[in-house]
């Protein structure tokens, strides 16, 4: 796993890629550094970390856009997946890299608080949960990205759907308040969801029973849960969606507050497309 | 060594291994032949982990691919039809990278890579990026990765693809080396490739293994008949007419005429009786003399060609 993470760490700043994500990530911290806490006076830093957080709708793409499809493309995943090492091993070894530039970057900004401290009092703890928020949010939007590279060989295209789908994750709170919320639509989504999983599970097993059984089974629970309480549908699309909003629950982090909650939800959620960007791997040499 | 079992590979409903069987034994250099699009890829890539076989399994000293894939992979040195490289890493960054992820100490690590380089010749463009190296180069760089780990197996395909003539002689003599320690599997479109250095050839077709023994058998076995081509002055269907009169001749052919008023002709006869000299008489009895007789030795690439389309016709 070592040698993967020293490979990619290397690779980052042999290609344009590093150097890119370094400097765009520095310019716009140190922008709203200035722009907020010196010319605005504030001493406030954690605003500064929240109102950025936009930046990552560019900079996690230009991080992972790369990661595992260039190798497919080069065909150099030949000689990774014929080492013996493991899958595991490849994929969390890219993540991490991934994950070190980022936070490589992030202790740069240090020396902005470090300079304001110079002028008065700083909340230490309060710009340390901002700090923590800040790289768990930033580490879920890199397993998203990683996940997309292992789906195609194009940089480009996966560049362009990693900025789409952060996009989406981006405005899904606003997409919720824009959606039904009554009983029937609450249904149909929760039908739609079950036969969704279900072609999914069909498309990575092609196995007509289990998909078939899954999705008879995920009727049978629509229709007992409606059975025993039909107020669960009430609202019941947005409740799903909510599961994908990762900004809201930053809200925390900026006030500075460390709650477990949404660090248990950041951690599963990077976690989780990790996992997934194995399983993809894993599924490619069954095809 | 190397056990290969009813090996299936289907992308959808192509077929592109069916039902392959094979064993090589430990020190045998193996070669694989067949045409473009044979299934000789999609069988190295299962034999070296890299996709999974849609049924039938594949042992590497007694280990199956599936059930413990990274000690079959430690066996394994392969090198696919494109060299898997990184053109941003010198030659010897890419080497100590492999050499890390095919878990070599770091002791042994430097060692290993000097003698290895030494060996594929490379040790002169070590500090170059493989990016401009050219593409003999780059061939060996990826010979290179095999080798490091020191597995016993190598399987290499078509490890001389788009190489210059010298290219190739170096690389096959390379090869014949490595044989003396490693077990290898070789796969190779084109005959001489194969027949230079291996003992054993594999040739397949459509997925499906064709013939399989010793190059001398298989000459043997398919070169039953001997083959002289004639020229003949004289009127091809009298000539005809005569030449299938003489005791021994299986077969005759007309190649057409290719000089004025003569005719070329193939005969054909059982191995056990010369039919030169009664082929001779019997012509000057007719008066049409024989301008040119040669034999028409069977080359491997005949054999090659009538193995691939007697099996089209048997089907
Ligand atoms: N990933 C794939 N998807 C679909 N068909 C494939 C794939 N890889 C190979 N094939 C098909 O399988 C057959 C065997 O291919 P291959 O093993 O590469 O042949 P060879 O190496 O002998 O030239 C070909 O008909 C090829 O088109
Ligand atoms: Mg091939």
């Amino acid at each position: 796993m070592l040698a993967v993470i020293k490979k990619e760490l290397r690779s980052y700043f042999t290609s344009m890629t590093g150097y890119i994500f370094v400097a765009s990530f520095l310019f716009f911290t140190g922008l709203f550094f200035t722009l907020n806490n010196l010319l605005g006076a504030s001493p406030d830093f954690n605003r500064v970390l929240a109102s950025i957080l936009f930046i990552f709708l560019l900079a996690v793409p230009i991080l992972t856009m790369r990661l595992m499809a260039e190798e497919t493309k080069q065909k150099t995943d030949q000689l990774l997946l014929t080492s013996p090492i493991t899958l595991t091993s490849i994929i969390v070894g890219k993540y991490l890299a991934a994950v070190i530039v980022f936070v490589g970057t992030l202790a740069f900004t240090i020396i902005y608080p470090l300079i304001m401290s110079t002028m008065g009092k700083l909340a230490w703890s309060e710009i340390l949960g901002g700090y923590i928020g800040f790289f768990l949010f930033g580490s879920a939007l890199i397993a998203v990205g990683l996940f997309i590279s292992t789906i195609t060989e194009n940089q480009v295209v996966a560049a362009v759907a990693t900025f789409t789908t952060l996009l989406i994750l981006w405005l899904i709170d606003a997409i919720i308040q824009g959606l039904p919320t009554d009983k029937t639509a609450g249904i149909i989504f929760a039908v739609l969801l079950a036969a969704g999983i279900a072609a999914i599970i069909y498309f990575a097993t092609r196995n007509i029973y289990v998909a078939g059984g899954i999705l008879g089974a995920g009727i049978i629970a629509i229709v007992a849960g409606y059975i025993v309480n039909p107020e669960i549908y009430t609202g019941f699309i947005g409740k799903v969606l909510e599961w994908f909003s990762l900004y809201s629950r930053y809200e925390d982090f900026e006030l500075g507050v460390l709650s477990l909650s949404p660090i248990v939800y950041y951690i599963t959620f990077s976690s989780a497309f990790v996992f997934l960007s194995i399983r993809m791997l894993e599924k490619k040499r069954w095809s | 060594m190397i056990q290969v079992e009813n090996l299936t590979k289907r992308y959808g409903q192509h077929v592109a291994v069916d039902n392959i069987s094979f064993t090589v034994k430990p020190g045998e250099i193996l070669g694989f032949l067949g045409p473009n699009g044979a299934g000789k890829t999609t069988t190295m890539n299962i034999l070296t982990g890299y996709i999974s076989a849609t049924e039938g399994r594949a042992l590497v000293n007694g280990v199956d691919i599936l059930e413990e894939p990274e000690e079959v992979k430690k066996m394994i040195g392969y090198l696919p039809e494109f060299p898997p490289l990184y053109g941003e890493m010198t030659v010897m960054e890419y080497l100590d990278f492999v050499s890390d992820i095919k878990q070599v100490s770091g002791q042994q690590k430097k060692q290993s890579m000097e003698k290895i380089m030494d060996l594929v010749k490379i040790g002169d463009v070590r500090g170059r990026l493989i990016k401009n190296l050219s593409k003999g180069y780059k061939q060996r760089v990826g010979l290179a990765q095999a080798m490091i780990g020191n597995p016993q197996v190598l399987i290499l395909d078509e490890p001389t693809v788009g190489l210059d003539p010298k290219q190739i002689i170096e690389i096959r003599n390379l090869i014949s080396s490595l044989g003396k320690e490693h077990t290898i599997i070789l796969s190779s479109h084109i005959l001489p490739e194969v027949s230079t250095v291996c003992e054993r050839v594999i040739i397949i077709n459509k997925g499906r293994i064709v013939a399989s023994d010793t190059l001398e058998n298989l000459s043997k076995g398919l070169g039953e008949e001997t083959k002289l081509i004639i020229r003949v002055a004289g009127p091809e269907k009298h000539v005809i007419k005569v030449i299938s009169e003489v005791h021994g001749v299986k077969f005759v052919e007309s190649q057409g005429s290719k000089e004025k008023d003569t005719v070329d002709i193939v005969v054909e006869s059982s191995p056990d009786i010369d039919i030169r000299k009664p082929l001779f008489y019997a012509l000057s009895r007719a008066s049409y003399p024989i301008l040119m007789m040669r034999t028409m030795g069977l080359t491997l690439e005949d054999i090659f060609l009538q193995v691939i389309t007697e099996e089209k016709e048997a089907r």
